[in-house]
């Protein structure tokens, strides 16, 4: 009788959950993925050879037009200026369109690249001087593979040596597919 | 007669303890089953109500959720702020249930919107409701340059002096950035005086922005990458920061809504409304400007922003997952938009 009526109270099996949806993991399949890097020739890249290429490791924090802080993050990747190099480089009558197959889209000039150029904030969103900041495109957050919900299986990251260096979490592009060099 | 005809004082001793055992079972069956999810000890889940506004909305919709909470005890509210074009993406592009979404620019739900999901066959949504207004004014402090000095007439004049640093958000992420534009180059058609817009903004360039004019509509084209040459002219993604940046002293004006600078209990200059996007009397001159951003930001929207009256509106996409609670939100909004407050865009009504 006592098993009776905890189940009609609800005690017992199955326990409402909420009608939203959920956010559930899964492992993602990148396999056929790639990124395509367009300048003077044109590169296509796998996951794998991406991977493949010297990574690099810093410390990346980003924060919306709103005021949403996404990090601190340990980012390891490509830099960006070692994928670009092999299609010809960028210089200063340069810019690199990075966009996404979600129709994003973000514009970086030759500064940019170098790693000036960007506004920074400390954790309390604080302007504060840039310190020497790079352009990654990052595969590995936090010791893991990027998932697709973070924006895997490569989105921008700009890092620096720094913790706490917050920047704008407009150039942090995700579902990277396309890198091009244009002209001004 | 010692058996016949009822109980005995023997049954009456023995059925005293089993009748004390069945109350304290029933009484412990009772108490365990008053708590819901007694095993577990957890309460029921509440239902979530995810809502998506433009920025500039943030702090009534704390007021909204906030009511709606208390009318539903049930519902978690999670609001979550973006830029309206990025709001409205939340649903079209990166395809996540939304309840509802509320844009400080009605036009875009009925551009972005109202086209079919290739996932359904039906449009994003169908309907929206305008609920409220704002007007672009000049925000500043006490610590700004000749705060002492700036009127409604000499505005431009004061913003146009060499050492006076003004700022406002970047008009790829955020309409009160193309707004912004779109106010200077109004008031050089209204003052009739054509410096306003090259000394305020273009002229901090390299190379400097231009207007154009074509048939009467003066258009600036923007650069891809908006980063003025001097410190005079201070862009950021957010509304936020430039006017963190305005409090802090870093910059001595900023062109922001209206309803955002009174929340910030900041000091402000109300411009003409002939120019200050406010008014639908004075659409046909508004529409004579126009900024096309330097690059297509998002692939569904087009670069052309042509000056309109500044109208919120809120939407139920189609796909929302809780129609009927969603409607109610939506009515709570519009409802508490008519009454205001500090914070609060402008009733339409």
């Amino acid at each position: 009788m006592l098993v009776l009526f905890c189940y009609c109270a609800g005690c017992t099996g199955t326990v409402p959950v909420s009608l939203s949806p959920m956010v559930t993991s899964s492992v993602d399949d990148f396999s056929t993925w790639n990124l395509t890097v367009n300048g003077t020739t044109r590169l296509v890249y796998s996951l794998d050879q991406i991977r493949e290429s010297p990574a690099t490791t810093g410390n990346g924090f980003a924060v919306s037009t709103v005021g949403i802080k996404y990090g601190p993050y340990i980012c390891t990747g490509v830099l960006l200026s070692d994928l670009i190099e092999p299609v010809g480089g960028i210089t200063p009558d340069d810019q690199v369109w990075i966009s996404a197959p979600d129709g994003y889209l973000w514009v970086f000039d030759y500064d940019q690249v170098q790693g000036n150029g960007f506004i920074t904030f400390n954790e309390e969103l604080k302007e504060i001087p840039s310190p020497p900041l790079k352009i990654l495109m990052m595969y590995e957050q936090d010791g893991k593979p990027l998932s697709y919900d973070d924006g895997g299986p490569l989105r921008v990251a700009i890092i620096s040596d720094e913790k706490g260096m917050v920047t704008e979490g407009s150039a942090w592009v995700k579902w990277v597919d396309t890198i091009e060099i244009k002209k001004k | 007669m010692g058996k016949m005809g009822g109980h005995n004082r023997d049954q009456k001793e023995m059925n005293a303890p089993r009748i004390f055992w069945m109350l304290a079972s029933f009484f412990l069956i009772t108490l365990l089953c008053s708590s819901a999810g007694c095993i577990s000890g957890t309460q029921q889940p509440k239902k979530v109500l995810k809502v998506v506004p433009a920025g500039s909305l943030l702090q009534p919709f704390a007021e909204v959720e906030k009511e709606f909470e208390t009318l539903h005890p049930d519902v978690d509210v999670q609001v979550e702020g973006h830029g309206s074009i990025q709001a409205i993406r939340q649903v079209t592009e990166l395809h996540r249930l939304i309840d509802v979404v509320a844009v400080a620019d009605e036009s875009l739900i009925s551009d972005l919107m109202f086209r079919t999901d290739p996932a359904t066959g039906t449009n994003f949504t169908d309907a929206f409701t305008p609920f409220a207004t704002n007007a672009m004014v000049i925000a500043f402090t006490n610590k700004s340059r000749y705060a002492d000095e700036i009127t409604q007439e000499n505005w431009y004049q004061v913003l146009s002096r060499p050492d006076v640093r003004v700022g406002f958000s970047n008009p790829m992420l955020d309409a009160a950035g193309y707004r912004s534009i779109m106010v200077t180059l109004l008031a050089g058609r209204y003052y009739q005086n054509a410096t306003i817009f090259p000394v305020i903004i273009g002229s901090h360039f390299t190379p400097p922005l231009k207007a154009e004019i074509t048939e009467g509509i003066e258009t600036i084209t923007l650069p891809e990458v908006l980063r003025p040459k001097d410190e005079k002219l201070v862009i950021r993604d957010g509304s936020i920061f430039v006017l963190s940046h305005l409090e802090a002293g870093g910059i001595d004006y900023a062109f922001e809504y209206r309803s955002v600078t009174e929340g910030h209990n900041l000091r402000s200059i109300d411009l003409p409304p002939e120019i200050d996007l406010s008014s639908p009397d004075h659409a046909e001159e508004y529409g004579k400007v126009r900024v096309i951003l330097g690059f297509q930001r998002f692939s569904a929207i087009g670069q052309d922003r042509t000056g309109q009256p500044i109208v919120y509106a809120v939407t139920l996409p189609n796909s929302a997952p809780n129609r009927e609670l969603a409607q109610e939100f939506a009515d709570v909004v519009v409802r508490m938009a008519k009454t205001g407050g500090k914070g609060w865009p402008a009733s339409l009504t």
